[in-house]
């Protein structure tokens, strides 16, 4: 979250990745940054213990997520 | 009775967002990636996907060493001068 | 922001109230504070040769920062007496050094703590225990400078359990986690002397302690034996990673491996050299990387770096012993490194003097 943030005073989008027991962590961390809106991803816990088939999974509903994000307000 | 307050006073922060993409088709993606179990595996799907269905192209895979620190500024300032947007993520 | 403009909470006149109060704060660690009037935080800062506004500590990723003050205050709410306040405040200054990565530590899943080891006579001139029950209860030095330590990452950083400390079950140490190095007896030279400090000068080491391993061996009677045990423990599958160690020998065995000549240096390497796992049992239990082994194996390698295993660090010098315990009892033990390797590096700072000041 934090990069994120810091990458998108650089002038260009990021889009971050979380997973959904560090929900209530990121909004955290944005809030403490100044940037209590900022959206990310959310995606179901846990990813190092994924198969390949989980990842890709999880990947479709982060990239529906970052579409909105890159080309929201 | 006076009691002094344990908690740290800071100025509030505000930040602002870089501006919207107008469109997707065609941009550079950035990755950073963390270095924990799966990461790069998981914002490459991520990417990927971009690639497949917009024409995107990914430039670079950065990472950091360090999972749980702030990247390092420089890193930051070299993605920014190389791709459209960044593809980066925290949890396990 | 000047001394006088801390922010200050009037309340009635009633210490059990004022107790209640801070509970409601949440303003603690779950157990009584000793509400932090006016007069004991002066007395706190009177042992700080710095103005009350001066900053320790920064937070890399929120910018929070720990003054000369606010270390003070959660030291009194803590239940530190003024003469431990320097040990305090050089923990922090250690923690505050980048590679250490407080943040991170502190805000994992791996549910470290920190663990401050206290070298050198000034833990002797507070009356910290270094002795029996070490890690244990019962001495108000060591429970109250480690208490301070977690207050302190509670109320001035804000690592709130649930929302921006995410341990998955955390240790007992997040309550406190601070002992003394025993003197007394030690056939080797302190902590303090091996960093270097000038003579009389104490110091403070910190380390993100990921829990607590007692090794037990009253049966052994070689350095080989009851180090071979400690590289066991050092070793076990739950624990292993290229992480730093502590191992706080006790004096039954300290003094058989001291007492065979062993130095520190030939513990440490006899440590790193027999605290590994082949990569097949790495993978056997599906924590192989190729990555973390090409580290271990890559130009840099230390020459006691086994091919065709992982150890525990990447080196001898990433174990730190000292000696600690009451004399009986074959009873050491072995503290691993948060859980993820080398995302935290011990670091140590002197107490109560500025040698390396910026």
């Amino acid at each position: 979250m934090h990069d994120g943030i810091s990458f998108e005073q650089l002038g260009k989008r990021a889009v971050v990745l979380c997973t959904e027991p560090f929900e209530v962590t990121a909004k955290n961390i944005a809030k403490i940054m100044g940037l209590a809106d900022y959206p990310f991803m959310k995606v179901q816990h846990p990813i190092g213990s994924c198969t390949a088939p989980e990842l890709k999974a999880r990947a479709e509903v982060g990239y529906r997520q970052a579409l909105a994000i890159l080309l929201g307000d | 009775m006076q009691l002094y307050d344990p908690t740290a006073s800071g100025a509030e922060r505000t930040l602002s967002r870089a501006g919207a993409l107008a469109a997707i088709e065609g941009k550079t993606i950035g990755i950073l990636e963390n270095g924990k179990l799966n990461a790069p595996e998981m914002l490459r799907e991520i990417a990927d996907l971009f690639v497949a269905r917009h024409g995107c192209t990914i430039h670079a895979v950065y990472s950091k060493s360090n999972a749980s620190a702030p990247a390092p500024a420089e890193t930051l300032a070299q993605a920014a001068a190389e791709v459209d947007f960044l593809i980066t993520g925290l949890g396990d | 922001m000047p001394f006088d403009s801390h922010r200050i909470h009037d309340i009635p006149d009633d210490l059990l109230a004022a107790i209640d109060y801070c509970y409601e704060q949440g303003w603690t660690d779950g157990l009584p504070v000793i509400p932090p009037v006016l007069d004991r935080v002066h007395a706190m800062l009177a042992y700080e040769g710095r103005p009350p506004e001066a900053v320790i500590a920064t937070h890399p990723a929120t910018t929070l920062q720990l003054t000369v003050h606010a270390a003070a205050v959660n030291a009194v709410m803590a239940g530190c007496l003024p003469e431990y306040f320097p040990v305090l405040v050089a923990a922090f200054e250690a923690m505050d050094k980048p590679d250490f990565n407080f943040h991170g530590s502190t805000a994992s899943t791996g549910g470290s703590a920190p663990l401050l080891i206290v070298s050198g006579g000034y833990a002797d001139d507070i009356g910290m225990n270094a002795d029996v029950n070490l890690f244990g209860p019962g001495n108000r030095a060591n429970a109250t400078i480690g208490r301070a330590t977690r207050l302190i990452l509670r109320n001035v950083f804000q690592m709130i359990p649930g929302i921006s400390d995410k341990s998955t079950q955390g240790n007992p140490g997040k309550y406190s986690f601070c002992i003394a190095e025993r003197a007394r007896g030690n056939p080797w030279p302190l902590l303090c002397q091996e960093q270097d400090y000038p003579e009389g000068v104490s110091s403070v080491t910190v380390f993100a302690g990921g829990g607590f391993c007692n090794v037990e061996n009253h049966g052994g009677n070689t350095p080989e034996q009851i180090l071979g045990s400690v590289a066991d423990a050092m070793a076990n599958y739950g624990c292993i990673t290229l992480g730093q160690s502590v191992v706080i020998l006790a004096p039954e065995h300290m003094r058989i491996v001291a007492g065979a000549g062993w130095s520190r240096k030939d513990a440490q390497e006899f440590l790193f050299a027999h605290a590994k796992r082949s990569i097949e049992g790495m993978k056997s239990v599906g924590k192989y990387r190729d990555v973390e082994y090409d580290k271990q194996h890559g130009p840099d390698a230390h020459s006691l770096a086994q091919p065709g295993y992982i150890h525990r660090g990447l080196g001898p010098d990433d174990i730190l012993i000292a000696m600690g315990g009451g004399d009986a009892g074959g009873h050491s033990c072995f503290i691993p490194s948060w859980s993820r390797g080398r995302g935290s590096i011990m670091q140590h700072k002197p107490i109560g003097v500025c040698i390396d000041c910026n």
